[in-house]
């Protein structure tokens, strides 16, 4: 059941400069999370920032109480989170919003994951899920350049498919964008779904890939939240059969084709 | 919950004196993993309008110093809706819900409050004459006592039920509306609604929010809040009074009631703590029984002894 979580902050484990993961005792919480979703965190005592910021839960580990985010330093509230001293405790709202969904997905099928930077956050769950549920796991990883694609070690061991990076620059892995990479490859692979988490334009690009190759898919939205449980109804996304999609609580998991992308 | 927590407001009764807020609070089944709904004074709803309404377009929110601005627009699932899928959830819970209500003209905050008038389980209307984010009705209602007293007038006679009126602080004269909304026959006055406020990004100069300006709320505004709140308070001494703004400790309702609120609304903490207003009742009633004093007593203590005077200057 989703509650207001005291958690304590345990480690952070460093991929680059301003990208970590934060590594929090939960054990509620990490029992009751499914991938996909999220929670609402905060440092609590701090004045800014003021509300709660939505986080992708990365990993939850339930043997040990483990919760684990990815996190990006962009302000105030990252930057705390990257300099958290041990022990300190955390506000854990949650686990909110709904889920990637495997149920539907065969023993033994293939599923294309596409991440760009900061969108890797959500997947090392589901990549637990993957395993449990015999399902493979193609990761397409992106960025800009090589700083980008720092979060790929965070993956190494547990890619139970093939790796595709991609970089802009070509520093790293084949260069472009990854939602190219990804095209190409996907015009031979029947993937069974496509799980996808990145910045606006690599949606939009990628909704039109899947759209084209008819691949069911899911994208981990972001939209900037002020609760995350459906009451401020500040996170709404532009809806293709209706005016809006409250992003918290109808998302954050949401088919392409149920969002107007030109609105965005 | 002892009776020492009880509140009286007029026509209106209310366990304690710790009510949520409009438009923070859902339609109060969102927060049953949290609060014990049947354990607050009072829940306002979201506000209803005679027709589901979808809101302004994002970006609907940003944050700002110790608060936050909203431009969400009055989303809501309309009167109907709430009275067949929430109302009856509500009542279940044994909670006290406030109608907050809404329309474009005159007419449409009449039939919703006509569509709420033999419904079971509404103990109070609302009446939003202040919202800054709708581009008719609102606020324009709110900033005008002409316009304010005809509304309050015409929804009087539509019910039967304690009338509430949320007053803007936005109103050139806050006084002003406040009698209006009395002499019209609202029973108890609620204030503040947020204040327009504005942000703009410092890379491409546009507002943040799509709608340009937006409602600031949070502890950022509870200082004017509390002013307006003693203001009114002092000015009609005989108004009950819910005062709203920035509330997220015990202390910060203590100084309402002070200040002459008979009891407050939590709003904004509310996204921040889901659980913040029984936690706000549980507290208060440890702080009225460690003095043994009843939560009724502690209102408008700031008034005593204190020269009407001051209010001059700060008019706006």
């Amino acid at each position: 059941m989703r509650a207001d979580h005291r958690a304590r902050h345990l480690r952070t484990e460093r991929y680059g400069p301003g990208l970590f993961s934060s590594i929090l005792e939960a054990p509620a919480f990490a029992r009751a999370v499914r991938p996909g979703q999220f929670a609402m965190l905060e440092i609590p005592g701090r004045v800014r920032p003021y509300l709660r910021r939505a986080y992708s839960v990365a990993d939850a580990r339930p043997e040990s109480g483990e919760v684990e985010f990815l996190v990006k330093t962009i302000g105030a509230g990252t930057a705390a989170l990257e300099e958290l001293p041990t022990g300190s405790p955390v506000g854990l709202l949650g686990p909110l919003g709904n889920v990637f969904s495997l149920d539907d997905v065969p023993r033994g099928a293939r599923v294309a994951i596409v991440a760009g930077g900061i969108g890797a956050a959500p997947f090392p769950l589901l990549y637990r899920a993957l395993a449990e549920a015999g399902i493979a796991g193609d990761l397409f990883l992106g960025g800009r350049g090589e700083k980008d694609l720092a979060f790929r070690r965070r993956f190494d061991g547990i890619v139970n498919g093939r790796t595709h990076l991609a970089s802009d620059d070509g520093a790293l892995g084949e260069k472009g964008f990854v939602t190219e990479v990804f095209r190409s490859h996907a015009r031979q692979t029947p993937y069974a779904r496509v799980f996808a988490c990145g910045p606006m334009p690599m949606f939009r690009a990628l909704a039109k890939i899947v759209s084209e190759l008819r691949l069911p898919a899911e994208f981990s939205t972001e939209a900037e939240m002020g609760c995350g449980f459906g009451v401020c109804l500040g996170c709404v996304i532009p809806a293709a059969e209706k005016p809006f999609l409250v992003s918290c609580t109808e998302g954050p998991i949401l088919p392409p084709e149920k969002v107007a992308w030109e609105k965005l | 919950m002892s009776d020492r927590l009880a509140v009286r407001l007029g026509p209106l009764v209310l366990r304690n004196p710790i009510l949520t807020a409009s438009g923070t609070f859902g339609y109060g089944l969102e927060f049953t993993d949290f609060v014990d709904l049947a354990k607050l004074g009072g829940l306002c709803t979201k506000g209803l309008s005679l027709k589901p309404h979808a809101g302004n377009a994002p970006p609907r929110i940003c944050e700002t110093p110790a608060g936050m601005l909203n431009a969400i627009g009055l989303q809501n699932v309309g009167v109907e809706a709430f009275r067949r899928e929430k109302l009856p959830k509500l009542r279940a819970l044994g909670a006290t819900v406030i109608a907050n209500v809404w329309g474009d003209a005159e007419e449409d905050y009449v039939a919703v409050v006509e569509a709420l008038e033999d419904a079971e389980g509404v103990a109070a209307i609302e009446l939003n004459i202040s919202c800054p984010n709708v581009s008719r009705g609102g606020m324009l209602f709110g900033n005008s006592p002409e316009l304010t007293a005809a509304l309050v007038a015409k929804v009087r006679a539509a019910t039967k039920r304690p009338l509430i009126v949320k007053l803007s602080p936005n109103a050139p004269d806050l006084v002003a509306s406040a009698k209006a909304a009395r002499d019209a026959g609202a029973d108890i006055l609620s204030l503040i609604n947020t204040l327009v406020g504005m942000a703009i990004d410092p890379e491409t100069a546009k507002p943040r929010l799509s709608f340009g300006t937006g409602g600031l709320s949070g502890p950022a505004i509870r200082p004017i809040a509390v002013r307006m709140v003693y203001q009114v308070a002092r000015a009609l001494p005989d108004a009950p009074l819910m005062g709203i703004g920035g509330i997220a400790s015990l202390e910060d309702a203590l100084e309402f009631l002070a200040a002459g609120a008979a009891a407050v609304q939590v709003g904004t903490a509310n996204f921040k703590e889901p659980g913040v207003a029984g936690r706000l009742v549980a507290e208060l009633d440890v702080w009225c029984a460690a003095r043994n004093v009843a939560a009724a007593s502690l209102v408008g203590r700031a008034q005593a002894g204190r020269a009407p005077a001051r209010e001059a200057g700060a008019e706006g």
